[in-house]
């Protein structure tokens, strides 16, 4: 017979031992951390990226950001094209400010050339610029507004970028994906009457921004919820790769258009708006005054924009005027193999970059010879500030990783290229 | 020009609408005294308070909401929709038609439940949550007590002795619906949702129910009909909120009521900021958070999720009702009552003079549903933390003060009198805490410990104020920092 029912020594049992153990008394209570999964389609999420997050209550333990779903193969993509034809895909990098990749891609490979551009197509590029970088700042700024439960800053600031989408449209064709500019200047000059409906824009744009300023500056709530969170210090901003307003709110001074002024940046007056603290309020101050200050950019540029070529009259670079190529042999000539072989840049290799909106927009170029890039590498300027994001955020509690991941700005396209 | 218009038209369609539905109310409430039974009136107040009057506002407000935050936002808001009638083919009615396919809308989507939700709880969660908003304006009275057709008519559901402590016990049963919500939709993020609202609405009871103490101190009732009050008349004179700090002597009666408002202002504060709260509208759209966590119900699909959107405007309404009734003087004009009421034509029609005091109930609730609109659409959304603090740490205490001081300026001065010259200060102090915070703010930055200022040549090509641009408080560089780093 097996001693079926026969008491056995067994692990003490809470629930029918009569007292409970030492042990059991000052042991933790269980609790199980909560693994969620924000994104890749979540409405926080700007682009398409996906945050793993371990979370104990409400507070990040471990976020993990996970970035691939707009991948698409751009610097491959641009070995197989010709350099004229790499513009398109440059617009999808950052597609909310596509002018600056376009423009930042030609100085690039202008430098590689060693090509001086005319002036007049200097000015345009610095036009385009700071219109596209209105742009930017105001969908970085009325999307935090909007995050945060606030709608109606983002709707004035998605005002003011619709009167500059249609800017946008008239001077280049379209209101995103612009592919503006070619290699040696600008394909195509300033509008009639341009410059006086831009104007216009701008003074309807300041009392939007001034109107943006008085919904989110001073309210209570907006200030205690991105004042003191998100806060990253100067030392790590800079060890991390930080550019752009995300750097300059740690209080680092530092813009290429001043550092390093490139086309006609050092003859306009303007100030670099520098915090302090590196959290997202300071993030958000210097994307507000940024734009102020872009605003006093174009009305310089606008004011003394001079007259001339818009092109290098190099019809190795630049496609010959249309009457040349009907009527010249020399002109058909040069237009078959601009089209057919692409611009013939001298073998070599090339870092440049410029100031886009969300920081140093970098172009690693290689050229062998022939009309295609060798090997195009772009240093996007959001890839260092979302690897940031988990330095930031650890730790912290889930609300405020919404306002850092709106002020530090990534964007999913140029992150995956 | 013609927005103002249709502004101007659809003020006054409110107003006769509202007219015409609290005279129905009184008219049938004194039929069916009269051929029925007595006490009969307030079962058709059931249909007419809560049914009517609660559910057609509370929809109307999905289409008010949206209409009101587009002219906020600068839109035109939703009027695609059209009724396909003569005469009616091309216009887009203000967007009322909006209503009726939203309706259809919610009705025809599929009701889908997770599989793996626990079906009976995530079935009762969005009853749980639209039931209790609903049978919190049983207590509320919408109107004076009136003879129609020599019956008299109350214009209130239910006067239980417990009054208030009804509408404080029910309003804590609608955190079991968001709870369920959130807790049987087994989704992390409801689950995330169902907890903020479980402790927010838990943390802002208390200070809801403390920031009343004052009020039910100064009138020695938690009836609300008792604390709105009735008018004086040649006997005797008004009581609870009908009566006067100060009046004129004269036959027409002007002076200082003594509403809510004024006695307890810092009770009014609590009040509205816990009661927002309560309804879990932004700016303490926590549990909701869409761009957090989506929010409790984002598993509900079709009707299911509208009980829950459609009970947060029940509350709003409801929260309007309670208000008024507690603070703006319930049905009470502000002067002239107890003249209009000694008028021969409202001696002789006293359901009249009850419909004129009625509207004006309902005109106080529209007045402050638009307040919570103006709030909801200005403000962005606390943390979870912040929230908490504001209630244990800022509310909480301000009640507990509130009533101690109350409690003692009450028995030192029965008339009430001293109560409101504090009231008075104390709206006094606040106004001038907003008016300087806000000049301090301007001239040297919110951000204090940012400090900097702009250099001289800054204002240069601008055109914005220079109290606008410095209140940035942000060190620009001058262009002469071009060293680098």
């Amino acid at each position: 017979m097996s001693d079926h029912g026969k008491p056995t020594d067994h692990a003490p049992n809470p629930d029918t031992d009569a007292y409970a153990h030492e042990s059991e008394l000052e042991a933790h209570l269980q609790t199980k951390r909560m693994v969620i999964n924000m994104g890749p389609s979540h409405p926080a999420t700007h682009g398409t990226v996906r945050l793993k997050v371990e979370l104990e209550g409400e507070t990040i333990i471990k976020i993990d950001p996970e970035i691939g779903f707009l991948h698409r193969g751009f610097q491959k993509s641009c070995e197989n094209v010709t350099w004229t034809q790499c513009l398109p895909y440059t617009d999808r990098l950052n597609y909310i400010s596509a002018m600056m990749n376009n423009f930042g891609f030609l100085n690039a490979v202008e430098k590689l050339i060693g090509l001086e551009i005319p002036e007049r197509a200097q000015y345009i590029r610095v036009i385009g610029s700071e219109l596209h970088r209105l742009t930017d700042h105001l969908t970085c700024v009325g999307a935090t507004g909007l995050e945060m439960g606030g709608f109606q800053p983002f709707l004035l600031g998605l005002e003011f970028r619709e009167l500059l989408h249609d800017r946008t449209a008239e001077l280049t064709g379209a209101r995103l994906t612009t592919s503006f500019g070619r290699v040696g200047g600008i394909n195509r000059d300033l509008p009639e009457g341009w410059i006086e409906k831009v104007r216009k824009t701008l003074d309807r744009g300041e009392e939007l921004i001034t109107e943006m300023d008085a919904l989110l500056t001073r309210n209570r709530i907006f200030v205690d919820r991105t004042k003191g969170t998100g806060i990253i210090n100067a030392e790590d901003a800079i060890d991390f790769g930080y550019t752009g307003p995300a750097l300059r709110a740690c209080g680092v001074d530092y813009d290429i258009r001043k550092t390093k002024p490139y086309w006609v940046y050092d003859r306009f007056d303007f100030d670099i708006p520098v915090g302090e603290h590196g959290d997202n309020y300071d993030r958000y101050l210097v994307r507000l005054e940024e734009m102020r200050q872009s605003i006093r950019i174009l009305r310089q540029a606008m004011d003394t924009i001079p007259a001339g070529p818009i092109i290098v009259d190099d019809w190795r670079i630049a496609l010959p005027p249309k009457p040349e190529v009907y009527g010249t042999i020399e002109g058909v000539m040069s237009h078959f193999k601009l089209v057919m072989e692409g611009i013939q840049v001298p073998p070599g290799e090339v870092y440049d970059s410029t100031e886009a909106s969300n920081g140093e927009l970098g172009w690693y170029i290689v050229s062998d010879g022939r009309g295609r890039p060798y090997k195009v590498h772009v240093r996007a300027p959001g890839f260092p500030v979302l690897a940031a994001v988990p330095h930031i955020i650890e730790g912290k509690m889930l609300a405020d990783l919404i306002p850092t991941f709106d002020t530090i700005n990534m964007i999913g396209g140029e992150v995956e290229q | 020009m013609s927005r103002v218009l249709t502004i101007l038209t659809a003020l006054v369609t409110i107003v006769v609408a509202i007219f015409g539905g609290v005279a129905t109310a009184y008219l049938v409430g004194g039929l069916v005294e009269e051929h029925w039974f007595t006490g009969a009136s307030r079962l058709t107040n059931i249909l007419f308070l809560i049914l009517v009057f609660v559910m057609i506002i509370a929809t109307l407000l999905t289409m008010a909401e949206r209409k009101w935050s587009a002219f906020i936002q600068d839109r035109m808001g939703p009027n695609k929709a059209r009724i396909g009638l003569p005469g009616l083919k091309n216009r887009s009615l203000g967007g009322l038609p909006h209503i009726l396919t939203d309706v259809l809308k919610m009705l025809t989507k599929e009701d889908f439940v997770p599989a793996a939700a626990n079906r009976f709880m995530f079935n009762l969660g969005p009853i749980l949550a639209f039931a209790p908003v609903f049978a919190l304006f049983a207590v509320v009275p919408a109107g004076p007590s009136v003879n129609v057709f020599g019956n008299r008519v109350d214009m209130v559901v239910a006067t239980p002795d417990f009054g208030m402590l009804y509408v404080l016990a029910i309003a804590s049963l609608a955190v079991y619906g968001t709870a369920l919500a959130g807790w049987a939709s087994n989704n992390k993020f409801a689950l995330l949702g169902g907890v903020r609202a479980t402790s927010q609405m838990i943390a802002y009871e208390v200070a809801l129910g403390l920031s009343l103490v004052g009020l039910f101190l100064a009138f020695s009732s938690v009836q609300l009909p008792a604390i709105v009050g009735e008018l004086g008349n040649a006997v005797g004179l008004g009581t609870g909120q009908a009566q006067y700090l100060w009046r004129t002597d004269g036959a027409f009666d002007l002076g200082l009521p003594a509403w809510g408002i004024i006695l307890q202002p810092l009770g009014f504060l609590g009040f509205f900021a816990a009661s927002f709260a309560e309804t879990k509208r932004a700016p303490f759209d926590l549990p909701e958070g869409e761009s957090e966590i989506i929010g409790y119900f984002v598993e509900y699909s079709g009707m299911k999720f509208g009980l829950f959107m459609i009970s947060e405007f029940v509350e709003v309404v409801v929260l309007a009702g309670v208000t008024t009734a507690l603070f703006f003087g319930g049905h009470h004009l502000p002067f002239g009552g107890e003249w209009l009421a000694s008028q021969p034509l409202m001696q002789e029609h006293q359901w009249l003079f009850g419909t004129i005091l009625g509207t004006v109930f309902w005109l106080k609730v529209v007045f402050l549903i638009w307040v919570q609109l103006l709030i909801r659409w200005t403000f962005p959304r606390f943390r979870y933390d912040q929230i908490q603090s504001l209630g244990w740490k800022i509310l909480l205490p301000m009640g507990l003060a509130n009533v101690f001081v109350s409690g003692a300026l009450v028995l030192w001065d029965p008339s009430l009198r001293a109560l409101a010259i504090v009231g008075i200060l104390e709206i006094g102090v606040l106004m001038v805490l907003t008016m300087t915070r806000k000049e301090s703010a301007e001239a040297g930055g919110a951000h204090g410990a940012h400090g900097g200022a702009h250099g001289g040549h800054d204002t240069h090509g601008h055109g914005l104020p220079a109290g606008a641009h410095a209140a940035h408080g942000l060190p620009a560089h001058g262009a002469a920092h071009a060293s680098t780093h």
